[in-house]
């Protein structure tokens, strides 16, 4: 019987690196902070308010994602577009991604 | 906006420099009024919908930390053993140091011994918190450096092992150190008070001076449990080595001013007096700089 606090730790670490892939991928597209956390809420990447809206900005220093202030709808909204490095970037993440699955899949095959 | 979220922005802008706090607040604002709507749409109380929204978003000091990159942590794992290596070696060398530099002045301007020692002993550990805190404050800073954002524990050198025992002095060698400095401490107390003719003159026996001989072996036996319990090396070494050189100066001053020893013992005795002063400050002496010296072979041990 796996104690609730055990399982909830491990899997929020395994969740954790893929944040920054998923939002890279989702935001290939312009979006914006709130409707981005709803997103990855429904993706089932379950992330904190906190977390995500300085992650954004983080990646946006970083050079990973462009920002521009959109004035047309009723509320001023921030929109975040990934640039071409961050496209680069998850290009690679998500090679890793597909050798950490390959590997996976032959260590649970060769049971 | 009602001032709930005013006050909300408020903390969570405190901190965040000049050139970026329109573009957070304006955000901010932005995504809380947007987190308000969607729980407004599903039928929640106006009211409850901003706390709610306020409350999912959590404590503005941490976001605050988190838009502007500081540390939640007062010193991070990067430096973290570093700064308990430092501190370790500055605390068991300057404070038993302090302390024995205290108490000497303390005996030498006069009055009763247990003053003397009180004092020293607050002494010490004035020094001891002063060494503690600043260290910990500079640690701190450093922490707080642009460079050290994202700074990985510098490598690791197996070189720097310690040699087996993992306790730089040993069980045996605790003991038997602690044991001789009480025993001879002891028998120095019991012949004084109880044998035929007290060796330490008299004089000197009542101004409280010999005191300083048992803050001297406390110290001594401080040293071995620092050794045992913390840590030897060639900082703990040297501040030894330094205690030694403290106590040949006050034992040969006070030899061969004639004030140690007893006049009755030196006639029971048969010696004249020089041979005896003399012979007591090689002990002494010899005593002291073997000491020295073994501390320094232990710390000599610790590589490769």
């Amino acid at each position: 019987m796996i104690e609730d606090d055990v399982l909830a730790t491990h899997r929020q670490e395994i969740r954790r690196g893929t944040i920054v892939l998923a939002c890279l991928l989702i935001l290939r597209h312009p979006g914006y902070g709130y409707a981005l956390l709803e997103t990855l809420e429904s993706c089932g990447f379950a992330v904190d308010a906190n977390t995500l809206y300085p992650l954004l900005r983080r990646l946006e220093k970083q050079g990973l994602l462009t920002a521009e202030w959109n004035t047309d709808e009723s509320r001023p909204r921030k929109y975040y577009v990934t640039s071409p490095d961050g496209a680069e970037l998850a290009d690679i993440l998500s090679r890793d991604w597909d050798e950490l699955h390959t590997a996976f899949t032959k260590l649970r095959d060769d049971e | 906006m009602t001032t709930l979220t005013d006050r909300y922005v408020a903390e969570a802008l405190r901190g965040i420099p000049e050139g970026q706090r329109r573009d957070i607040e304006l955000e901010l604002r932005s995504s809380i009024a947007d987190a308000v709507e969607v729980r407004l749409r599903t039928g929640e109380d106006e009211s409850r919908a901003e706390v709610e929204a306020l409350a999912a978003l959590g404590d503005p000091a941490r976001l605050a930390a988190e838009y502007a990159g500081r540390p939640l942590h007062l010193i991070g794992p990067a430096l973290y053993l570093s700064y308990t290596r430092l501190l370790k070696t500055l605390l068991t060398t300057a404070v038993p140091l302090v302390f024995l530099g205290a108490s000497v002045v303390g005996f030498a301007r006069g009055g009763p011994a247990g003053r003397a020692l009180w004092e020293a002993t607050g002494t010490a550990l004035t020094v001891a918190m002063h060494v503690a805190f600043w260290v910990t404050l500079v640690f701190a800073a450093v922490q707080r450096a642009p460079s050290m954002r994202d700074r990985r524990p510098a490598r690791w050198d197996p070189a720097t092992l310690p040699e087996l025992p993992a306790r730089r002095i040993d069980r045996t060698s605790l003991i038997g150190g602690t044991s001789v400095a009480t025993v001879l401490i002891c028998l120095l107390v019991l012949v004084q008070l109880y044998g035929p003719v007290p060796v330490i003159s008299p004089g000197l026996w009542e101004s409280g001076w010999l005191y300083l001989a048992v803050v001297f072996a406390a110290v001594r036996i401080g040293f071995d449990l620092v050794g045992y319990y913390v840590g030897w090396g060639v900082p703990q070494a040297v501040a030894h080595a330094v205690m030694g050189l403290a106590f040949v100066v006050l034992g040969v001053w006070v030899t061969a001013g004639g004030a140690l020893l007893n006049d009755a013992f030196l006639e029971a005795m048969g010696w004249p007096e020089g041979v005896v002063t003399w012979v007591v400050v090689i002990v002494v002496v010899l005593m002291a700089v073997n000491d020295s010296i073994n501390g320094f072979v232990r710390a000599r041990r610790r590589k490769a």
